[in-house]
Formats: structure tokens, C-alpha cells, sequence
């Protein structure tokens, strides 16, 4: 990084630390009202529980409504933690330390709020228990395997366990700090607890260090697996126009990683705002997101060119109806515009300005208008995928989302906020150990009369392996 | 706060009379191992090209039984699509790290991007199959849209593929050209005889001034993203145009990607492949290191990865939506006659690397990821061979008009090669290897430059109770 300032571990344990051993003015008022929201989405669940999916806008044959777009929207955007943290540390990317900690953290808020999706759309989430008690075997209630919906829980399941165990084991040096700083016995005891002893003894570096590596392993095919089941959700259907494409698994990863790193850029730009981490999370960091950005971006344009050129490539005219459907007729076609415009044709071409990446405003607007795009891409997957006249289909063009269901999409947006807030609160969002490494191995070196970054390289240097050989 | 960064600041890279890596070492060194041309290299270089006459011979007899049955030029279709998949996609091993700032890559790119110039022998086997593309008046489908084929010329797939497939040779051989710049410079002031001559007509008065360096690094950026972009959607055409085309219900969106994927793992191959020989008998053994073969091999393992993923999000959606046509495509490719071939296929090409390469001692070796690169390739070669056989033979028997295919369409055994198929197929890649040979006697084959600049860029420093490298990467 050019534009480095040296900081000193007290400094950095001080600014870190700041806002979980401080409350912020701004924060009881915010944690306030996204619980109010979340309540008011809770409040709208129960209610649709009491009445019935009735109250929804869900009705032939549109059985799949926002709440399945926000569900692949979620998982998406949980996409985040493993593509920054997991790959950058893999790849040794210098730049992924000040913003793994909030990646790794948002995906694991964002599984959760995708989990309760589904839950809430199957109108009787009680009966989830008859998959892990089956009462009655005579009556054949046991969920089918062979069914999507059984592959969708396990597969995000496991990825949550997955996520929160790499969350865990890269917090344990920074639960430590927190354990030694904390002045109240109960709260110490608490840390203490949960930082298992963690000392910092070279042994445990190492079993960290090594656990991080072999969870950011691990947890990547999880990662890729996790999507490719939410697509085939779809892609394995062929009633759906448009959902039968093979390239719904790749489209739908590689969507998720647009939309995932776009909210991890949306959080450093609110941490440098909110917790004054501009010491930390720097003009160059931005510019290396929106760097990976511009290739993500431009990889799933593709890919969704793909997609649209091989459905009019079979020729089949309910395929031609669909995409007629989606682009051209009301409500979805200027939807489909805003999609597109948001996600791709107003955000990458002002990425390729060093001025627009390098800005901390700038980044966070054109990152917001990705989601938006993303959000509605979801959306015309699923809806006009369902609502589409054809030969057997009696009522068509029904579909409207009702308030409940608009309450409870808003009230997964609180959650993951509210969430994040919370975390921020009890635990630090950037991780100081990390930082710290950082800011050890960094040199600069002179070449002619330029100073240009340098860093201590990781893993043994090149003459051991020669000696070995 | 510390702001003054102080003892952090590593000292220029200064040379001295008692410095073991010094830009003159380098030049010297590589220069020295570049002007020796052992008769070994001339005993191979003879073999190959004698393999390369009987392909040349195989050629022309191929093009002398004619056009009219397609299923006959399977083989002929898959040699050129593995060339295509193999040297064509090698020079991206050199775009990719470099435009990351990877220091590994400095021993690699320039073996890399020699492999451009075989090419030019795609060109030449790219001719007659011009002849064999449908077009749009048989009835085939078109990639435009719907509403528009009306207006379209009947040879524009045509145009389309010629137009993408010259244009990456060119390309390639640019950015060739562009990389080889400074060490053209350095043959015409430091080379002998005909090699002083080309290298000064070549260097293009390169004098290594300021702006020649910037414009350099610039133009090398450019042409390297375009040439990745045109490999793209070269192997878009090439899997739309001499495969999906030909075989009734298959519409796979996924297989551009998969097509353009291969290329990028048997290109990965190729040129580990290619350091393993250059290391231990081209008498590079001190530049092409370990770190060499563990990166490439990392490459290798998740591009493994990544073809399983991508064949199994295919597979999937087919398999499991069972809708006739697909199921027949399914036969087509992997249950039928061609289910062993496939088995092959996939130990080669996935199983045998991933569980191999996901092992560090196997990464930082140099046997093992030449091994598994052997695989690769081969398996790369079964499966041009698997698919494209498959779907001429398919298209030989005159489906191109229906939309479906039908079980009982599917073939029932595996058409075999003819005795010109075995030499177009042994003589081509023989000649690209010739091609690559010759071209090291005049191009370095590992970069001079790159190789200097790095010296700028690494430092040894002591670091507690050890000693480590620190690197440098600018932006």
C-alpha cells in the first residue's frame, strides 16, 4: 500500500478497541430503531402465522414470491466473508486485512437472515421439527432427499457452522486482548471464556494461524456448493422458462460475489464514517476492491450474457415469451432496466476512474446501486419465471407483494444491520491481530528515487525448498 | 503514531563487484545458457520435425477425401481444438500473474508466450474447417437474435470465428513481441552474428529510456487483457460453432465457460510442463525454481477443481431434469459408447490432480507437477477427442435441422481414426512443439528483463532469529 502510516500496537489497540470499550452517541438511537424494524418484520411474521399465507400476494402460480428473491439475495451477499477473507488470505493479498473481520461477520448475519427466509415462506415453519423428529414414519412425512429443499438447509446450514467457526478462530488473539483489557469481573469472565486460554504462546500462533488456513480451505468448497444448490433449486426444474440453464450454478456464485464484495465495500466506507477507521482502512484499500470489482462485474455481465444468448439460441418460443416478459413488458421491464443500469452500466464504467475508486463516497453510492441491481435481478429470476401465462396456467399476472411480506424483507435488512452493530459492539470489527501482522512484516524499498511497498513474505523463503530438493 | 516508517526502509538495490545476483550475472548467465544449442536439441528438433512432415502429409490427405462426410473429420476438428486449448491459452499464465504483480511468474511468462506462435499452425488446420461450418441456410440456429436472423448473412458464423480466431493469433504474437522488446535490445548490443542481426531489426531502436519502459508496461497491460478477453471468445465460437451446433438439444450455456476453462488448465499444463524440460535439461536449472512449480501448481489444483464444478453444474441440471433431448445428449457424451473414454477423462484430468497437487510436497517438487501435467494434457487431448468425435459424428448423419435429438439417434460405438487422422494428430503437435523449439533459438526463453527488474523488487533481511525475503510489489 502507498499511502501507509506505521502505528504503533498500543495505537492500534486503543483505536480498534475504541468502540467496543466506548458507546458511540449515534448508536443507541440506530440499535433502537433497527430493533423497532425488526420487531414491526417479527410482529407482520406472527401475524401471516396467525392468518395464514393469505396474506401475502402468494397465490397461483406465483408460489415463489419476494421472500425466495431475498433468500437468494442473502446468500449472496454471505458470499462476502469467504471471497475476501478466506481467498485473499489464501492468495496472501496484503490489502484483506483491516476488512476480513466485518466480511466474515456480515456473512454469517446475512445466513441467518437468508435461513429465516424460507422459514417464513413456508407459512408452518413449526413443522421444520418433522425433519429432525419425524413423528409418524407409516405416513411417509419424512422430507424427501431427493428433494432441493432438503439440499437447501443442509448446504446453508453447513456453511453457517462453517462461517461462524473461521469467525471464532480468527477472533481468539482479539477476544484475548479484550479478556486482559476488560475492567468489570463478569465481562472478563465472559472474554475470558471465550478466548479458551489464548495467550499468545508460539504453539498457539501457530495452531491459529494453521486453523485459519485449513478453515479458509475447507470452507471453499462449502462457499461454491452453498450457491450451486440455491441455483439448482431452480436450473433442475424444466416446467420454468428460464430456469433451466446450466449455467445458473456459476451465474448464480459469481452474482453473489458481485453483490457480496460490494456490501463488504459498503461497510468499509460506514466503518471509516461511522468508526473513524481512516488510519486503517485506507484510499488504496477501496481501490484494490474496486479493482476485484471491476473483474467480478465484468465476469458476471458475461455470464449473464451467456445465460440470455443460449435461452434465445433454443429458439423455443416460451423461452422467447419469458425474455419478452422480463425486458420489455410492465412491471418488469423497467425493472429489468434498473437492473441492468444499477448493476453494471452506471457502477463499472465509473470504477475505471482512479478518482471514483479511490473515493470513500463514491464507492459507497455505486456499491449501494449494485445491491439495488442485485436485489432486482433475484427478483426477475423468480417472478416473472412463475407468472407467465401459459397453456395450463388458468391465472396469470397476479402477483403483487403484500405489506407483510414487504415488512418482513425490510426486517432482514435490520437484522443483519442491527446484527452487525450489536457484533461491533461486543467485539472488535477490524481485526487487531491481523493489523498488527500487518504492520510487522510491512517495508518499503527504495527503487531509484522511488519508495514503493514491500512485505516480508510469508510461508519459508525460496532457498529452503532449493536446499531441500 | 509512527509516521516516519525509519528503519523500515530497505537501501536501493546497489550492485558491487562481490554481489552474487547482479543484473550483468543475470544477462550473462541467461545469454550464456540462450547461445548454447546442444546436438541433443538438434536430434529432437529433427524428430519433430519429421513427425511434423507425416502431419503435413496427413493434411493434405485429409483434405483430398473431401468435405462431404462430416463424421469423418472428428479427429481432425479435435487436434485443432486441443492446439487451441493448449499452446493458444499458455501466454495466459504470463498475463494473469503479472497483471497481479506475482513475482513468481518472471521465469514463466516468457515460455508462455512463446507458445503463441504455435498458432500459426491453428491457422493453417483452421482453413479447411471453414468449409465445414454449417451455415445459417441449412436451418441452423444462430447466435443473433431471434427477431434479426432474417437480415443476417449465411456466412456470418463464418466471418464471426475467422474474425476471432486471426485475431487472437494476432494478438498473442504482439504481445509476444512486446514482452521480447528489451531482450531483442540486449541481442542486438551483447549477440553474435545472425542473432545480433534480428535482434536489431526486431528492438525497434529500444533503448530502455523512461518512457519506453512506461509505454511498455502499459502496452503489455493492454494487449494482455485483450488477449484474454479474445481467448474467451474464441473458445465461445469455437464450442458454439464446431460443437453445440452439430448435436440437436444440446443447449448448454454453461460450456462456452467450461470450453474457455479447459483452455486455462491445459494452458497451465502446458507451460509446466514446458519449465520441467527447459529446468532440467534446457540448463535453467537456477532460474526456474521450486516456487515455479509450487504456484503453477496451485494454478493447476484449483483449475481442477473448478472443471469438476463446472462438468458437474452441466451434468447436474441435465441429469436430474430428464427431459428427453438432454437425456439423449447425456448418452451422447457420457453413458454411451464413449462412457470408458469419459472415465479416463475424469481421473485424468480431476481425481489424479486433486489428490496429488493437494499435497505441499508434491506442489514444491518438480517431478510431481510434471507428472500431473502429463495427465492433464492427455486427458485434455481424450476429451477434444471424446467431444468432438461425438458431436461430427452426430453431425455426419444430417441432424443439423432438428432442434432434438432422439435416443435412438445416439451413436453406438466410438468412430475410430483413420490412418491420416494419427499423423495430422501426432505431426501437429509435434510441429508446435518444433515451433516453440526453433523460436527459443532466437527469443530467451526465460526473460531477461523480467528477471532483472526483479532484483530491484527483493531483499534479504534479518528478522529476529531468522532471515527472510521481503518483496516488493509496486502498482
Amino acid at each position: 500500500m502507498q499511502e501507509h502510516t506505521q502505528l504503533s500496537h498500543k495505537q492500534i489497540n486503543e483505536d480498534l478497541l475504541k468502540g467496543v470499550l466506548t458507546v458511540p452517541k449515534w448508536w443507541l438511537p440506530a440499535v433502537s430503531f433497527l430493533g423497532l424494524v425488526v420487531l414491526t418484520g417479527l410482529g407482520a411474521f406472527f401475524f401471516m402465522m396467525y392468518h395464514g399465507l393469505g396474506v401475502t400476494g402468494l397465490n397461483r402460480p406465483v408460489m415463489w414470491g419476494v421472500f425466495i428473491a431475498n433468500f437468494v439475495f442473502w446468500i449472496g451477499i454471505s458470499h462476502a466473508g469467504i471471497m475476501i477473507s478466506a481467498i485473499l488470505r489464501l492468495t496472501q493479498a496484503e490489502w484483506r486485512r483491516p476488512i476480513t473481520r466485518a466480511a466474515e461477520v456480515m456473512t454469517v448475519f446475512s445466513l441467518i437472515a437468508a435461513l429465516h427466509t424460507p422459514l417464513m415462506h413456508v407459512g408452518r415453519p413449526w413443522r421444520v421439527l418433522y425433519w429432525i423428529f419425524p413423528y409418524d414414519f407409516s405416513r411417509g412425512i419424512w422430507p424427501n432427499i431427493r428433494s432441493p429443499f432438503v439440499w437447501d438447509p443442509s448446504a446453508v446450514g453447513t456453511y453457517l457452522i462453517a462461517s461462524s467457526l473461521f469467525v471464532f478462530v480468527c477472533l481468539l488473539p482479539d477476544i484475548a486482548i479484550l479478556r486482559d483489557r476488560a475492567k468489570k469481573p463478569i465481562v472478563k469472565k465472559i472474554y475470558a471464556q471465550m478466548a479458551l486460554g489464548f495467550r499468545g504462546t508460539p504453539r498457539q500462533w501457530k495452531l491459529q494461524i494453521l486453523a485459519g488456513i485449513l478453515l479458509s480451505a475447507l470452507v471453499l468448497p462449502v462457499f461454491v456448493s452453498v450457491h450451486s444448490i440455491v441455483s439448482w433449486d431452480f436450473a433442475v426444474l424444466i416446467g420454468v422458462e428460464g430456469w433451466h440453464s446450466t449455467i445458473f450454478a456459476p451465474y448464480f456464485i459469481i452474482g453473489a460475489i458481485h453483490s457480496g464484495v460490494s456490501a463488504v465495500a459498503m461497510l468499509m466506507a460506514l466503518s471509516v464514517w461511522l468508526y473513524g477507521l481512516d488510519k486503517y482502512i485506507k484510499p488504496d484499500h477501496f481501490d484494490a476492491i474496486a479493482r476485484l470489482l471491476i473483474v467480478v462485474a465484468t465476469t458476471w455481465f458475461f455470464f449473464f450474457f451467456l445465460e440470455w444468448v443460449y435461452a434465445l439460441y433454443t429458439l423455443a418460443p416460451p423461452e422467447i415469451a419469458l425474455r419478452e416478459l422480463q425486458a420489455f413488458q410492465w412491471p418488469y421491464g423497467p425493472l429489468f432496466a434498473i437492473f441492468i443500469i444499477t448493476s453494471f452500466v452506471i457502477p463499472v464504467p465509473l470504477w475505471l476512474f482512479k478518482r471514483v475508486r479511490r473515493s470513500v463516497v463514491w464507492m459507497f453510492w455505486t456499491t449501494v446501486l449494485v445491491n439495488i441491481g442485485m436485489w432486482l435481478e433475484r427478483f426477475l429470476i423468480v417472478i416473472p419465471g412463475l407468472i407467465r401465462r401459459t397453456h395450463m396456467t388458468f391465472d396469470w399476472g397476479t402477483y403483487h407483494p403484500s405489506i407483510v411480506e414487504i415488512l418482513i424483507v425490510v426486517e432482514t435488512f435490520a437484522f443483519v444491520c442491527l446484527g452487525m452493530l450489536l457484533f461491533a459492539k461486543v467485539l472488535p470489527l477490524v481485526p487487531l491481530f491481523d493489523v498488527k501482522e500487518g504492520m510487522v512484516n510491512r517495508r518499503l524499498i527504495k527503487v531509484g528515487r522511488r519508495v514503493i511497498p514491500a512485505t516480508i513474505r510469508e510461508g519459508l523463503p525460496h532457498h529452503y525448498y532449493e536446499k531441500k530438493q | 503514531m509512527v509516521n516516519d516508517p525509519g528503519d523500515r526502509v530497505l537501501e536501493p538495490y546497489v550492485e558491487t563487484d562481490n554481489s552474487v545476483e547482479t543484473r550483468k550475472a543475470v544477462s550473462d548467465g541467461l545469454l550464456g545458457i540462450h547461445n548454447i544449442t546442444s546436438n541433443r536439441f538438434w536430434q529432437f528438433a529433427a524428430l519433430f520435425g519429421i513427425m511434423f512432415i507425416f502431419g503435413i502429409v496427413g493434411f493434405v490427405w485429409k483434405l483430398s477425401s473431401g468435405f462431404d462426410d462430416k463424421s469423418t473429420w472428428g479427429y481432425y476438428v479435435a487436434v485443432f481444438a486441443f492446439l487451441m486449448t493448449t499452446s493458444s491459452a499458455a501466454p495466459m499464465v504470463a498475463i494473469a500473474p503479472r497483471i497481479a504483480n506475482s513475482h513468481w511468474r518472471r521465469p514463466i511468462s516468457r515460455a508462455a508466450e512463446i507458445w503463441t506462435l504455435a498458432g500459426c499452425l491453428n491457422l493453417i488446420l483452421y482453413i479447411p474447417l471453414i468449409w465445414l461450418l454449417p451455415s445459417l441456410e441449412n436451418g441452423r440456429r444462430s447466435l443473433w437474435f431471434y427477431g434479426q436472423q432474417e437480415g443476417v448473412p449465411a456466412y456470418s458464423p463464418h466471418i464471426w470465428a475467422t474474425l476471432a480466431i486471426v485475431g487472437l493469433v494476432l494478438l498473442g504474437l504482439s504481445l509476444l513481441w512486446l514482452s521480447t522488446l528489451p531482450d531483442f535490445a540486449v541481442l542486438r548490443d551483447q549477440g553474435e552474428g545472425w542473432k545480433k542481426k534480428w535482434g536489431g531489426k526486431l528492438a525497434l531502436g529500444w533503448r530502455g529510456t523512461s518512457a519506453q519502459w512506461n509505454w511498455q508496461h502499459h502496452r503489455m497491460g493492454v494487449v494482455g487483457a485483450f488477449y484474454f478477453m479474445m481467448l474467451v471468445f474464441v473458445h465461445f465460437f469455437i464450442s458454439v460453432e464446431f460443437l453445440m451446433v452439430h448435436v440437436p438439444g444440446w443447449i448448454d450455456s454453461l460450456y462456452p465457460i467450461t470450453h474457455a476453462h479447459n483452455a486455462l488448465q491445459a494452458g497451465v499444463a502446458t507451460v509446466m510442463l514446458t519449465m520441467f524440460f527447459l529446468r532440467q535439461f534446457g540448463g535453467y536449472k537456477d532460474y526456474i525454481g521450486l516456487d515455479q512449480f509450487w504456484g503453477l501448481g496451485k494454478l493447476l489444483l484449483a483449475l481442477s477443481l473448478l472443471w469438476f464444478w463446472f462438468w458437474f453444474s452441466s451434468f447436474n441440471v441435465f441429469w436430474y431434469g430428464g427431459k428427453p433431448s438432454e437425456q439423449a445428449v447425456l448418452e451422447l457424451f457420457v453413458k454411451g459408447p464413449y462412457l470408458y473414454l469419459f472415465i479416463t477423462i475424469f481421473i485424468l484430468v480431476f481425481i489424479l490432480p486433486w489428490f496429488t497437487m493437494i499435497w505441499n510436497p508434491v506442489r514444491r517438487s518438480v517431478w510431481g507437477p510434471a507428472i500431473l501435467a502429463t495427465s492433464v494434457l492427455i486427458g485434455t487431448l481424450l476429451d477434444r477427442i471424446r467431444l468432438y468425435v461425438a458431436s461430427w459424428d452426430v453431425a455426419g448423419r444430417s441432424m443439423a435441422k432438428e432442434l432434438e435429438m432422439k435416443m435412438q439417434d445416439v451413436p453406438t460405438k466410438i468412430q475410430t481414426p483413420g490412418y491420416e487422422d494419427i499423423f495430422i494428430m501426432v505431426g501437429f503437435i509435434a510441429g508446435s512443439i518444433l515451433i516453440f523449439m526453433l523460436a527459443t533459438r532466437l527469443i530467451p526463453a526465460v526473460n531477461l528483463w523480467e528477471q532483472k527488474e526483479m532484483l530491484l523488487y527483493k531483499a534479504e533481511i534479518q528478522f529476529h532469529r531468522t532471515k527472510v525475503t521481503v518483496m516488493g510489489k509496486p502498482r
